[in-house]
């Protein structure tokens, strides 16, 4: 092999989060457990919800099946809160300065669930038939490699045609996950049943899963890390109404749920209980953006003057503080803050201005009628729930005050998906994404043209088009020099934030609550979908 | 007797097997029209997808086949008792059903079985104190609990009941992390039952309240009781021993059609409660557009209120002979 | 499901002394339901005069309670919406609902319920497969599954309603038909070679109107329930206020502010529970075997 240079992926990101790691790393020191440290023992409740399709995270990125697959299956990394990949199936890692060689070192002596050893050949096969084939995000990340050796059963190298910078932010369990081959190879994988009973090297055995009641894991005793993990079981029950699962919380029956698992307002009162801990970390990984897509074809819509005016009617602050009980923050640039080596904070801004969105829609030529209305919209929410349904009420009375009439459409999933995604039938929708670490993985998709017309969920929802974004976003993702890289990004930002087909509004911050006993939770930007292995209780948690 | 019932269960079958094609057939197309596929919410929920991957799921689902070859392969799937594949869940909708029945079937029958005794106990108490303030009181809570949102009423009582006393768990039908076995284990289903059956009874406990009511009054009125009474016996007594027989046909009736009201019923109180019953499937089912379970179930609840409207036609006839068999 | 359709699943030959329990209404409650759905439907008229404005508007401070700032004097809702204001437009659309799903009940019901008990034979057999069709879904699932398809709206949600409730309906109109199909006056009219329109419309009909009314009361309320809990569910229209649609997006504060959910929901009761008083009291005065007691 050639030169090697040690990572330094996203270094930046360490000095902003110091606060945080200082945070974690004062939490063993806390007179309760400053004696004896962790604690062995007990059985954790979680909630999931929905419940999963499946349980393996090679086909489905799905939030549900990853929170639980998370805890079953190790990635070769993790990534702590400065968003730095920490060893975890792989020991050592190594990018040659071409960035055209990556290499890794394997964790010797790990076993599967089912005793067989794990080793180079499970990762290759699951990179080759896995992560560049039917994993839903990583197909464009992988697509470079070339060739895979593993010249030994710790070592597995990859020859990449062109650099693929973004490869080290997606190593994660859930992020690039390793299949066992012996299980998988000459199988149909999406029909293999070890989907629904997996089998991973993770701190947690799958047991059970009552479908619509829960998924049971038990400890690993086998697990690579000595003494990991802590708990007996972990439990992860099925609770569909939000109003059940806050009494679950509040009553204790369960000690650990994540992502906003009960209503805003649920939280403020449940925070307060000394029993419960509301945490708004291990979601940096995913970096949620709440955005709305103005559909670029419509007679108004295609007018960038009234997308403008649009953004400018819009009290984001406000948006934020009450439809949003303080859990957003203004977003500025649909590439989030804490994405810092690619954040762009000087792009064009649309502050809370009633008096220019009306001049620029009278600009436009839609002036008010003799009712005081411009014209009228339709806006399809994204139906996840009330926080949506809410941000489409607050939407619709925003834009009367500057004469626009929206028109508020409640469908199911399925029926936005198809309605935004494939036919196209929309004007305004709303809608959320992981930026994740790389803005090639989470955000570009939402406006690169060569998506339109493949009527995939997620991707460029507003039909814009603009070939030197194109020509950007194609260059950053075989660029090997992270400065020119970050360049092109900000020139990215620069023009879709002044042609506005899509408008960033908040950065959403989810909240896990779990229980005061339960003790060294969150430890990683990816905890969310990370495992629980470093979790303990203090106490035998109160249950009733 | 015997040629007659089993020409009454011969044309129930063949209204049975009527039905439930009638309703394969309605529900197979009209389900299809539901804007977007399984694939689509696959790929929604998944956050992000290719195209490759879509055509992948539909391939795999058997959405890529015509709509006739689709419906073709699920008559001949349906005629031999084969209600088709979950892909969503992977599993044959007939095991998921199976899977779910019981735990249905445990709250329907016991919320019914609540509605049936406590009603009748007040319209009892109700129909002896006719026309006082008792009675005012006790139909006008009956009506009460007929008039409120299940769904209110059922997170009312969680809040009451299970935070607030503490005495009941919050929801589910299990204490997973205990592993309760044998005994244990039927005590601790119980006490998960009580709220949910609670709930849903309390929705129906006005009709049997208003039933019982009506038939003690109507025994009350009749001339062997004012004869009896004449006679100096007390009415109540009278009354007890004929009410059964007048209050029973009425309130069978009512079971029949309410076995279709509480199958209703239940996707909301299974959403409140985690109760992992067919109602709560088939409403996810539903939103996931995996239609073969979709149908599957709504074929089996049409069959459960089928069977049951059957079986209480013929105990028409064990109970009041001057009935006969159609 | 409806008290109704006790009367409606009676075999024909019972009706009259099954009747019996409706009897057991006294007229004070009747009464009582009148009253109350006349606040009702008055809420309903004054809606526009008494809080002009989008009742949709974020016109306060979120989450104050009632009676905390007197020009909200039920509180605010979550957005600030005021929620006095929403309970008054609120019965303008959940009343619009109840009604306008019960008239297309009773379209369809009276109806298939008029013809199978008027012809008879084939065609009477036909139409009862067919309500036997419908009644084997359950009702609420059925509506739940035509506005998922459909996707939720005002008149989704209407149709879906009014399409699931008129089985029950069929039946007591067909029941009451074949009672009167071979009575006296009908034999007398058609040896006068009256038409069967005729017969139906001008002298059947008018003499089943009665416990058709009863019913018709009872399904308004049946509807508004229905609404409700398709909006829990998460299949209400947002563009318009509706009591279902308030406890709805309130259920999810209810254990913090609990008078956001429950004080449309008090609303729901109360309209429910008049028309069910006023089904009660019609029944009384239109029957002439009552009783008093």
């Amino acid at each position: 092999m050639k030169l090697f240079r040690a990572i330094s992926f996203q270094t930046s990101l360490v000095a902003r989060l110091s606060v945080l790691l200082a945070a974690v790393a004062v939490l063993p020191a806390t007179p309760a457990c400053a004696a004896d440290g962790p604690k062995r023992g007990g059985t954790l409740t979680a909630i999931v919800q929905p419940e999963p399709v499946t349980l393996t995270p090679a086909f489905n990125t799905a939030t549900p099946t990853q929170i639980v697959a998370g805890n079953i299956f190790d990635g070769l990394v993790y990534y702590d809160p400065a968003l730095k990949p920490q060893p975890s199936l792989a020991t050592e890692w190594k990018v040659a300065e071409d960035g055209l060689t990556i290499s890794f070192n394997l964790r010797k002596g790990v076993k599967w669930h089912d005793g067989k050893p794990f080793s180079s050949a499970d990762v290759k096969w699951s990179l080759e038939n896995v992560w560049k084939t039917i994993h839903p995000r990583n197909k464009a990340i992988f697509e470079n490699v070339a060739t895979v050796d593993t010249p030994d059963d710790n070592t597995i190298i990859l020859h990449l045609s062109k650099p693929s910078l973004p490869i080290l932010s997606v190593l994660n369990a859930v992020g690039a996950p390793i299949l066992p081959k012996h299980l998988y190879e000459g199988t149909d994988i999406l029909n293999n049943a070890y989907n629904n009973k997996p089998v991973g090297t993770g701190a947690f055995v799958f047991k059970e899963w009552k479908k619509g009641e829960y998924i049971l894991l038990e400890r690993n005793p086998d697990y690579w890390e000595p003494a990991k993990p802590y708990l007996d079981k972990v439990i992860f029950r099925i609770i569909p109404d939000a109003a059940a699962r806050a009494a679950a919380i509040e009553k204790g029956e369960v000690q650990y749920a994540t992502f906003n698992p009960v209503s805003f307002r649920e939280v403020e009162r449940l925070a307060k209980l000394p029993s419960l801990k509301v945490d708004t970390r291990g979601y940096d990984w995913l970096s949620p953006v709440l955005y709305l897509d103005f559909n670029v074809e419509n007679q108004y819509l295609k007018d960038v003057r009234v997308r403008q005016a649009i953004a400018f009617a819009l009290d984001k602050e406000a948006l934020g503080k009450v439809v949003w009980y303080g859990y957003g923050k203004p977003a500025v640039s649909p590439v989030p803050t804490a994405l810092t080596a690619f954040h762009d904070a000087s792009v064009p801004k649309y502050p809370f201005d009633l008096k220019k969105a009306e001049a620029l829609l009278d600009e436009a030529g839609f002036r008010r009628g003799p009712d005081g209305v411009r014209f009228t919209l339709h806006h399809d929410f994204l139906p996840y729930g009330d926080d949506y349904k809410r941000t489409g009420e607050y939407l619709k009375q925003a834009l009367k005050r500057v004469g626009i009439e929206i028109n508020i459409r409640a469908q199911d999933t399925a029926a936005f998906i198809k309605r935004v995604y494939a036919d196209r039938d929309f004007d305004i929708s709303s809608s959320y994404n992981g930026a994740f670490p790389d803005p090639q993985i989470g955000v570009v998709r939402e406006y690169w043209s060569g998506w339109l017309g493949s009527k995939t969920p997620w991707t460029n929802g507003s039909g814009y088009r603009n070939a030197e974004v194109d020509g950007l976003i194609q260059a950053a993702a075989v660029e090997g020099n992270p400065k020119k890289r970050t360049e092109d990004f900000n020139r990215f930002q620069q023009i879709v934030q002044r042609d506005l087909p899509t408008l960033p509004l908040l950065e959403l911050r989810f909240f896990t609550l779990h229980s005061s006993a339960l003790k060294d939770v969150v430890l990683q930007a990816d905890q969310s979908y990370g495992s629980l292995k470093n979790a303990w209780f203090d106490q035998a948690p109160a249950q009733n | 007797m015997i040629p007659v019932s089993v020409r009454f269960f011969g044309r129930r079958a063949l209204q049975l097997v009527i039905v439930v094609l009638g309703i394969a057939i309605t529900n197979f197309f009209l389900l299809r029209l539901a804007p977007g596929d399984a694939a689509q919410v696959l790929a929604g929920e998944a956050g992000s997808a290719t195209p490759e991957y879509l055509a992948a799921l539909r391939k795999q689902f058997g959405l890529d086949q015509p709509l006739p070859v689709q419906f073709a392969l699920y008559l001949r799937n349906l005629l031999s008792l084969n209600l088709g594949f979950s892909f969503r869940q992977g599993l044959p909708v007939l095991e998921l059903i199976a899977q779910r029945l019981p735990a249905t079937l445990l709250l329907m029958g016991t919320s019914i079985t609540f509605a049936l005794l406590v009603g009748s106990a007040m319209g009892v108490a109700a129909a002896r104190r006719a026309g006082r303030a008792t009675d005012t009181v006790i139909s006008s809570i009956a009506l009460l609990f007929y008039a409120t949102p299940v769904f209110w009423t059922g997170i009312m009582l969680i809040v009451v009941f299970s935070v607030w006393l503490d005495w009941l768990p919050v929801g589910g039908m299990t204490s997973i992390e205990r592993g309760y076995t044998g005994l244990a284990y039927l005590k601790d289903v119980a006490a998960h039952l009580v709220i949910p059956a609670t709930t849903l009874g309390l929705f129906f406990l006005a009709v049997y309240t208003r039933l019982m009511r009506a038939a003690m009054i109507d025994v009350q009125q009749q001339d062997f009781v004012r004869t009896a009474v004449a006679k100096g016996l007390r009415p109540g007594r009278i009354a007890y021993r004929h009410v059964v027989r007048n209050a029973l046909l009425p309130v069978l009736t009512m079971l029949g059609v309410q076995v279709g009201a509480v199958l209703g019923g239940a996707v909301l109180v299974e959403t409140v409660f985690s109760w992992p019953g067919l109602g709560r499937l088939a409403f996810e089912a539903l939103f996931q557009r995996d239609l073969n379970l979709l149908l599957g179930i709504l074929l089996c609840s049409s069959v459960v209120v089928v069977l049951a409207n059957a079986a209480i036609d013929f105990l028409y006839t064990v109970l009041d002979p001057r009935i006969e068999l159609s | 499901m409806a008290l109704v359709d006790i009367v409606a699943h009676i075999p024909p030959a019972r009706i009259a002394q099954d009747n019996a329990f409706f009897r057991t209404a006294r007229q004070p409650s009747a009464v009582v339901g009148v009253l109350l759905l006349g606040f009702v439907v008055a809420m309903a008229l004054l809606a526009n005069q008494i809080f002009p404005g989008d009742p949709l508007d974020f016109v306060g401070q979120p989450f104050q309670r009632p009676g905390e700032d007197p020009s909200f004097p039920l509180g605010t809702d979550m957005l600030g919406r005021d929620l006095a204001s929403g309970i008054f437009h609120g019965a303008r659309i959940s009343l619009l609902i109840g009604a306008v799903a019960t008239a297309m009940s009773l379209v369809i019901g009276v109806g298939v319920g008029a013809f199978a008990g008027y012809y008879g034979g084939k065609i009477d057999a036909s139409l009862m497969r067919l309500t036997e069709f419908f009644q084997t879904i359950p009702p609420f699932l059925f509506a739940l599954t035509i506005v998922a398809i459909l996707q939720p709206s005002i008149a989704t949600i209407v149709g879906a309603i009014g399409v699931t409730a008129w089985p029950s309906l069929a039946r007591l109109v067909r029941a009451e038909f074949l009672k009167l199909r071979h009575g006296d006056m009908v034999q007398a009219e058609i040896a006068l070679g009256a038409s069967d329109m005729r017969i139906i419309f001008r002298h059947l009909l008018p003499n089943t109107l009665a416990p058709i009314i009863v019913s018709a009361s009872v399904m308004v309320a049946t509807a508004i329930l229905t609404e409700s809990s398709l909006a829990f569910l998460g299949l209400g229209d947002p563009n318009v206020v509706s009591w279902g649609g308030m406890v709805g997006a309130g259920r999810e504060v209810l254990r913090s502010d609990w008078y956001i959910a429950t004080l449309p929901g008090v609303a729901i009761v109360v309209a429910v529970l008049a028309l069910n008083l006023l089904g009660d009291g019609l029944n009384d005065a239109v029957d002439p075997k009552q009783e008093r007691r």
